[in-house]
Order: structure tokens, then C-alpha cells, then sequence
């Protein structure tokens, strides 16, 4: 396969993957599931109660702007609109580190 | 398994991200010496692929949930586990400060759990299987469960030494929990989206391995 062959099929495959990720992302906020992580959970069973409400109420080192996969007072909205924001940043990110780098 | 600030003192974190730094030096050299023009679209769609899976938490029941590590999914694609270890700094850098998912501190220790360890295990793992003849959806679907459990048993160790977890609760709890999320999560997601790709495009997942087995056994 040439290189501009499989130039055109990649970016092919970058359409799908925009568009799959996209799709994830406007569903995950109605999909995904509220349960703790594992690692929250394994927090939770192991971890003195006092001791992680305490650790819990340490602030990030670092505020962020959507804390959470949220924007505040604006619901499903919200996080619909910051995930997808995330993923286009990093999908931003990604080409453009790539671009910088690439032999 | 994003770590959070509170859960691990601060000299202990640094000490992690001195760790992780020759690793992501390494990714970006890979990127360097590896990438070219054709696969910068595919390095971009794994990376948005893989932050918007990482939001869709999956219920594994016990009142826990789980989502997706995929550094084992980018290596297998890209052929590196570097790849892997890119595309999970990438992310881990957009969620921690962003979205407050995962510490900043601990940052370094996220990326080597997620990046690093489930990477080159699963990668790896993926390899030997693969070269034992074993199905490519089998051998993605063992590496990426075994890469994800592995990293899961370091953070458990990590939060023990840095007094957070007790030593055998903390790696039961933790291997008990992503034993069922690297089956579901991230095991048969893998499988499948290999499998897709082998079908759509076989010439996209890199299998050099398979022919140079003397360069593999040396490396």
C-alpha cells in the first residue's frame, strides 16, 4: 500500500474514531454508572471511615475547571458538553503532538 | 484507579513522577522515531477513543463500578507499549487537570500504574501469546486482563506504602475489584476492537513481531 493510500485510509479511520468517540461521549453521562470505582470502593471497605472522609475533604492540589465531568448548575447538559469538550482537547492534543513529533 | 491527592503524601508522589519521566521521555522518542506522517490520525483517534471511554463507568456489580485503562489497546495497535504510555499521559494530563479525575501530585503514579505497568504487561503478555500461535483476539483479550489486574495490585501497594491501605486487604480488595473490571472493561473491549480492526484493517496492527523472531527474542 502506498503512502498516500494508507494516508487516505487513516484518515478514514480518524472520521470513525471522532465520530465513536463522540457517540461515548453524549451517551456516557445517561450510561455509565454512579457506583465508586474500584478503587473508591476498595477504599471504602478497607479504608477507617474518619480517615477517608478526612482525606476526602483535602482539596485537589490543583482546582480544574469541570471538576467531576460536570459544569455546575447545568445537569446532563453539562457533562454531556464536558466530556465531549475533553475528548475534542485531547483529540486536539493528540494530532497536534503527533504533528510536532513524527520523524 | 485514578488516584487521588489526599491518598498518598507528597515526597512519596514525587518520587513516583521521577519514576514515570524516563517513561514518558521514552514514549515521546518513540513518537519521534516511530510515528510518521501516516500514523499521526490514528495516534489522535485512540486518544479521543480512549478519554471518552474512560468516562463510561460499567457496573460489575457489589455496588462497584470499573471503565477501561486501553494502554494495552494503544500498544497492540502502534506495536509499542511506549504508544500506550503516550496516549495515557495525554489523557491523564487533560482528566487531572480539567476534570479533577486523578490527582496532579499523584500524577506520576497514575501514569505509571495506567500507562507503564498495564501497558507493558499487557503488550507484552499479548506478544508471547501471539507467538505461541494463540488467536489475536485471545492473546488482546488475556494481555489487556492481566495488564489491567497487575496495575491495579501496584496501586494497592503503592497506597500501602504510603500508609493509605492496609498491605493484603488492600490487594485483595483492589485484585477482587479489577479482576472483573479487566475482564469486562477492558479485556473484552480490547478483544473486540482488535478483532474489528483485523477485519477493517489488518495492515494497521503492527505484527512485525511475528516475523522477526530473532530481534524479538533479543530484545
Amino acid at each position: 500500500m502506498s503512502d498516500t493510500m494508507s494516508g487516505n485510509q487513516n484518515m478514514k479511520f480518524l472520521y470513525a474514531g471522532i465520530a465513536i468517540a463522540l457517540l461515548i461521549s453524549v451517551l456516557a453521562p445517561f450510561l455509565a454508572s454512579s457506583d465508586p470505582d474500584g478503587l473508591e470502593s476498595a477504599a471504602m471497605d478497607i479504608v477507617d471511615e474518619a480517615k477517608l472522609t478526612a482525606m476526602e475533604e483535602v482539596a485537589p492540589a490543583v482546582e480544574s475547571p469541570m471538576p467531576d465531568y460536570a459544569i455546575e448548575g447545568m445537569g446532563k447538559t453539562g457533562e454531556v458538553a464536558a466530556i465531549v469538550a475533553g475528548t475534542l482537547i485531547v483529540l486536539v492534543i493528540g494530532f497536534a503532538f503527533g504533528k510536532l513529533t513524527k520523524k | 484507579m485514578h488516584i487521588p491527592d489526599s491518598f498518598m503524601p507528597l515526597s512519596q508522589a514525587l518520587i513516583y513522577w521521577v519514576a514515570a519521566l524516563p517513561f514518558i521521555l521514552m514514549s515521546v522518542r518513540w513518537a519521534r522515531n516511530e510515528l510518521d506522517e501516516t500514523k499521526v490520525p490514528i495516534l489522535a483517534a485512540l486518544a479521543a477513543g480512549i478519554f471518552a471511554i474512560q468516562a463510561l463507568n460499567i457496573p460489575i456489580g457489589m455496588g462497584t463500578s470499573g471503565h477501561m485503562v486501553g494502554a494495552a489497546l494503544v500498544a497492540i495497535i502502534l506495536g509499542s507499549p511506549l504508544a500506550g504510555v503516550l496516549v495515557l499521559t495525554l489523557v491523564l494530563l487533560v482528566q487531572g487537570f480539567v476534570f479533577a479525575d486523578g490527582g496532579i501530585t499523584v500524577m506520576g503514579a497514575n501514569i505509571l500504574n495506567m500507562g507503564v505497568i498495564s501497558g507493558f504487561v499487557g503488550y507484552y503478555t499479548f506478544v508471547v501469546l501471539r507467538k505461541s500461535r494463540i488467536s489475536i483476539a485471545a492473546s488482546a483479550f488475556v494481555g489487556a486482563w492481566l495488564g489491567l489486574l497487575v496495575s491495579a495490585l501496584a496501586t494497592a501497594v503503592e497506597l500501602y506504602l504510603a500508609g493509605t491501605f492496609p498491605l493484603v486487604p488492600g490487594l485483595t480488595a483492589m485484585g477482587l475489584y479489577h479482576l472483573i473490571i479487566g475482564f469486562v472493561g477492558e479485556g473484552i473491549i480490547t478483544a473486540v476492537v482488535i478483532t474489528a480492526i483485523q477485519k477493517s484493517r489488518p495492515d494497521l496492527i503492527d505484527n512485525s513481531f511475528l516475523s522477526s523472531e530473532a530481534k524479538g527474542a533479543a530484545a
